[in-house]
């Protein structure tokens, strides 16, 4: 006779948040079981993006720079749990040996990488909470916003094609060994250069501000500005369009991602690289 | 035979790691990719400040302009050593599951991480001189050359790496007592180095309390000290009062300070995380 309850079993949607909720768990535990992270994955990496304004202040440029940097720094932390907490993941799962479980539970990949996310999203969300205020109460940074609804519009619409592009980002690292790590560093600085996260964009000229817009957060961050500093701000193109461009790219990188980790999970299968670490 | 001791056996471990970390780093692919990953992000790094300068100062150019390209070239450099130590512990213990293994080995356990650390300052070379040709070439950066300025850059250069590696060795002795999401502390420390050291703006711009602290810091006296050596006098500087010379002392003198200080940290943190047994403890979230 057993002694234990059966476990009910689910399916469809209902599944797969039972396993985004799994997986964003370990996280927010981990999070609050070891408060240390709060000094050296916020104040620390506060004190970089603070660097940046006082590269500014020995410029002598005008304090909406400030602002700009402030904005920079908070988006910098969104892309780095895009990039190291979702796409790169992956990778450290085979180190642990976690991977093949993610592959043989019946809810798929991408509730598992929307777990991840949904756990990372409290460090991320602090962390760029912080560097907003630090940035409007030590440094008198002005972050007004002319159009609350275009503000949001653009927040939401530029996290969700953000991590649909840590989603096909994280299908390239089923197949990826010790690259990973190294491809993350090498779209940290050059990926802040082309998408103008401490200078406005259009900097860089017209065409490599357009291949730049591929990237979510270089429209995000241009519209953004343009809601903080309207007649001011040198805008990549008008607002309308990047909230568009946005619209395309989180509907592209959603379904995209769909499809690449289903190809790439099958290559991986295929070429036995699941399971294959360094 | 048995293992060399005293000296002869922690420059082993010390050639031994940092062959180790060339393979860690470098063998993962062909040298072209490689040298491309290499130069990538201390490049970026460099046209970030190109471009903050040149949206404030309308295309025109400027002694700050060289400031930031001097600073930015030399950043990886310092950041790669130091961070070298912590990662290599890191690594060994949450990646590879090694530690174990080469801390019981008959070897000066710090020795080896030093060899690790210095591997990345080889690592850290490359783009250092990279991004100072294309400051040359792209931007006029007007590099000055002598025998007085090469010794003195070349006195600052090995004081410097001996601070670094000090340094390098405190964060080690504070990677040992975190278990879990630890491999972000590197990253974080080179983030707060940044704003201190005045690596991209010369240290007069920060309030006078964050100026205090930059002046116990190692690396603020090597940057100080290497773009006296590369730029033509009548540059900005983070200490216009102090001539060359008194730089260079107190160069000495901080990384003196911060050997002990690392060496003190590095056997506190050893002996705490032995004592309570995580030496070895792998932690994942």
């Amino acid at each position: 006779m057993s002694v234990t309850a059966p476990i009910p079993r689910v399916g469809g949607l209902r599944r797969a948040l039972y396993a985004v909720r799994g997986r964003a768990y370990p996280r927010v535990v981990g999070a609050m079981r070891e408060p240390s992270w709060l000094f050296y994955d916020i104040v620390l990496p506060l004190l970089g993006a603070v660097a940046f304004v006082f590269v500014y202040r020995a410029l002598g440029a005008p304090p909406r720079f400030t602002g700009y940097v402030i904005m920079g720094g908070a988006t910098l932390a969104f892309w780095m749990n895009v990039m190291w907490n979702m796409a790169a993941q992956f990778y450290w799962e085979k180190h642990q040996g976690n991977l093949e479980l993610y592959l043989a539970a019946p809810c798929g990949l991408v509730p598992i990488l929307l777990g991840m996310a949904a756990g990372g999203l409290l460090g991320t969300s602090v962390r760029a909470v912080v560097v907003v205020l630090t940035g409007a109460l030590l440094f008198q940074a002005p972050l007004p916003v002319s159009s609350w609804p275009a503000f949001a519009a653009i927040v939401v619409l530029g996290l969700v094609a953000l991590y649909g592009l840590g989603m096909v980002f994280s299908s390239l690292f089923l197949l990826w060994g010790r690259e990973a790590w190294h491809t993350v560093q090498l779209l940290q600085e050059p990926v802040y250069l082309v998408s103008g996260f401490y200078f406005p964009v259009r900097a860089l000229g017209p065409w490599v501000g357009m291949v730049a817009s591929l990237i979510p957060i270089t429209l995000a961050l241009d519209g953004l500005r343009q809601v903080m500093f309207p007649g001011v701000h040198p805008a990549l193109a008008p607002l309308a369009w990047e909230v568009g461009g946005l619209a395309v790219l989180a509907v592209l990188f959603t379904v995209l991602a769909l499809r690449v980790l289903r190809l790439m999970e099958r290559l991986a299968r295929r070429e036995g690289r699941l399971s294959f670490r360094w | 035979m048995p293992p060399p001791s005293g000296l002869a056996g922690a420059l082993r471990a010390v050639r031994m790691g940092a062959w180790l970390g060339w393979q860690v780093q470098a063998n993962w692919t062909d040298p072209l990719l490689f040298f491309i990953y290499s130069i990538a992000r201390p490049l970026g790094g460099a046209l970030i400040l190109v471009f903050m300068f040149t949206v404030v100062a309308g295309g025109r150019r400027g002694p700050m302009l060289d400031f930031f390209l001097v600073g930015a070239a030399l950043w990886p450099y310092v950041v790669w050593t130091m961070q070298g130590l912590g990662w290599a512990v890191l690594e060994e213990r949450e990646h590879f599951k090694m530690i174990r293994y080469v801390y019981t080995a008959p070897i000066p356990f710090w020795a080896f991480l030093v060899g690790r650390g210095l591997s990345m300052a080889l690592t850290g070379l490359v783009p250092m001189v990279l991004t100072l040709l294309f400051g040359v070439v792209a931007l006029a950066l007007p590099l000055v050359f002598s025998p007085a300025r090469a010794a003195y850059a070349l006195a600052a250069c090995l004081l410097g790496l001996v601070g670094l590696v000090a340094m390098g060795l405190l964060l080690v002795g504070v990677v040992f007592l975190i278990s879990g999401e630890a491999w972000r502390l590197p990253e974080a420390v080179g983030a707060a180095l940044y704003l201190l050291s005045g690596a991209i703006f010369p240290v007069t711009v920060l309030p006078g309390w964050l100026q205090g602290l930059a002046r116990v810091v190692p690396v603020t006296w090597w940057l100080e000290a290497m773009r006296r050596a590369l730029l033509p006098v009548g540059h900005p500087r983070s200490f216009p009062a102090l001539d060359d010379g008194m730089v260079l002392a107190l160069l000495g003198l901080t990384v003196a300070l911060a050997a002990l200080a690392g060496g003190l940290v590095y056997q506190a943190g050893l002996w705490s995380a032995r004592r309570r047994g995580i030496l070895d403890a792998e932690t994942h979230y």
